[in-house]
């Protein structure tokens, strides 16, 4: 009899889970246990990269630091050109009247948890609703696009990975803008492309961006490179294999990406007035600079 | 002396640490084979005292490792209610067994929790290849000698009623 109430209610409440967002609260609130749980749970490993970093020798702290140089003059001269292709970019789109490359907003996150289930691709991030985490937020590592956040808490939330097998992302050839779906294998070195016609020209190392198509990621981060591209008579289509450019298996520290809620309209008009209110001031600024060079030598000299 | 009655705290204890330790971090390749800790405990508690964790107890805790593992609410409130309505109809017998007869009474049971917990997952999307489900059960199955007679010693100094 009781076996019968609780599995009632169970099926009840996973339907319930499935179809409605009523849950949604009471499971927010219950997700407060969530973090000392998992931050207990990981308590042995952080101990003993607490120890490996104690006893790492001098010798080796020399060559991360060495490597860690080298891999920052390398990031600054790609910085360089990219002020300039940025500037290039603005003015073309200014040309063309389109809307204005915004650069979106960051939040830096740590990971805290991976899901127990092997099966799912799943982590768990130390930002939550408190921090302005909303559902379906993109989260990138340093190399590519990680995956969205699927669940929030109060303090943390939990992150679906590019290789589950439940999760497609829309892609875009960086070479030639040709367009596909990047589908999770349950592989976390693995990503599909489905649909990709036999004679499309895709070829094995190609950078894959997200397109932004779907209006969940934003357009131009990094997802995969084509590994390999199988063309099989028998098939209707081409076999599309891709590795993803972020380590998902590895990556400790991430950034949440807040993208621009604003319509591509709305953010064209705005700039154009920022960059109108900036000519201004500038204008300002130059104009009553003029009768004063008498008055203030030094200061027109600048 | 008077056995001080009733610690029910420690029962509660240890279903945290179950708790804890179906989260805690492990090596890849023994990810396939997570014992089924939260089973575990709870069948011993179920077979030690019947008349104080029964299946309310057995779901209540199966929420909370629902909201921990992130899967619908009631997964694995459901399959841990199976797992102690089973325990529980066998447990005149069970309690006679020895040790090894109850650990392969048990991998029946741990492999249905699973086989549902299989079915479940299937209807959420998230389809595991064929087979690897059954390894849990049987790593639990394997762990029950040392998990009963840990709990046992705890159950006894303790004096839990």
């Amino acid at each position: 009899m009781r076996l019968l109430v609780f599995t009632v209610l169970s099926a009840a409440l996973m339907v319930v889970d499935a179809r409605f967002t009523w849950l949604q609260p009471l499971r927010a609130q219950l997700g407060l246990i969530v973090e000392p749980i998992y931050w207990a749970g990981s308590l042995p490993v952080r101990a003993w990269e607490g120890a490996t970093q104690e006893l790492s020798t001098r010798s080796e702290l020399t060559a991360e630091n060495e490597q860690l140089k080298a891999e920052q003059l390398i990031m600054q001269r790609r910085l360089q050109k990219l002020a300039a292709l940025t500037e290039q970019n603005v003015r073309l789109r200014e040309l063309l009247n389109s809307a204005a490359l915004v650069d979106d907003e960051v939040l830096a996150t740590e990971l805290i948890g991976i899901d127990p289930n092997p099966f799912t691709h799943r982590i768990l991030i130390d930002k939550g609703e408190k921090d302005g985490v909303v559902l379906g937020q993109p989260v990138l590592d340093a190399r590519g696009l990680m995956g969205q956040v699927v669940e929030v808490m109060p303090y943390t939330s939990r992150v679906l990975l590019l290789t589950d097998t439940t999760h497609s992302i829309p892609v875009q050839v960086n070479r030639n803008g040709l367009r596909a779906i990047a589908s999770g294998t349950g592989n976390p070195e693995r990503l599909e492309l489905r649909h990709v016609a036999d004679t499309a020209d895709i070829k094995e190392g190609d950078l894959l961006v997200s397109s932004g198509m779907g209006q969940r990621f934003p357009a131009g981060y990094p997802v995969a490179t084509v590994s390999e591209v199988i063309h099989d008579s028998g098939q209707p289509f081409a076999i599309v294999r891709a590795v993803p450019t972020a380590s998902l298996n590895r990556s400790r520290y991430m950034l949440l990406v807040f993208t621009d809620p604003r319509s591509a309209e709305q953010r064209a008009t705005e700039s154009a007035q920022a960059q109108e209110a900036l000519d201004r001031e500038i204008l300002q600024q130059a104009l009553p600079a003029q009768p004063a060079v008498p008055a203030n030598p030094p200061e027109a000299a600048q | 002396m008077v056995v001080r009655a009733n610690n029910t705290w420690v029962i509660w204890l240890t279903f945290a640490l179950a708790l804890l330790l179906s989260v805690s971090s492990m090596p890849k390749f023994m990810e396939l084979g997570r014992p089924l800790w939260l089973a575990l405990f709870l069948t011993y508690w179920v077979l030690a005292l019947p008349h104080r964790v029964g299946m309310t107890t057995a779901w209540c805790i199966g929420l909370l490792a629902d909201v921990l593992n992130g899967s619908l609410l009631g997964q694995n409130a459901l399959i841990l209610t199976l797992i102690t309505f089973l325990v529980l109809t066998l447990h005149q017998r069970l309690r006679m067994f020895p040790m090894w007869q109850q650990s392969t009474v048990l991998l029946v049971v741990f492999g249905l929790a699973q086989l549902v917990q299989l079915w479940l997952n299937a209807l959420t999307g998230s389809r595991p290849p064929t087979l690897a489900f059954v390894l849990p059960a049987l790593v639990s199955a394997l762990l029950w000698p040392w998990v009963c007679t840990l709990l046992r010693g705890l159950h006894r100094r303790l004096g839990v009623n």
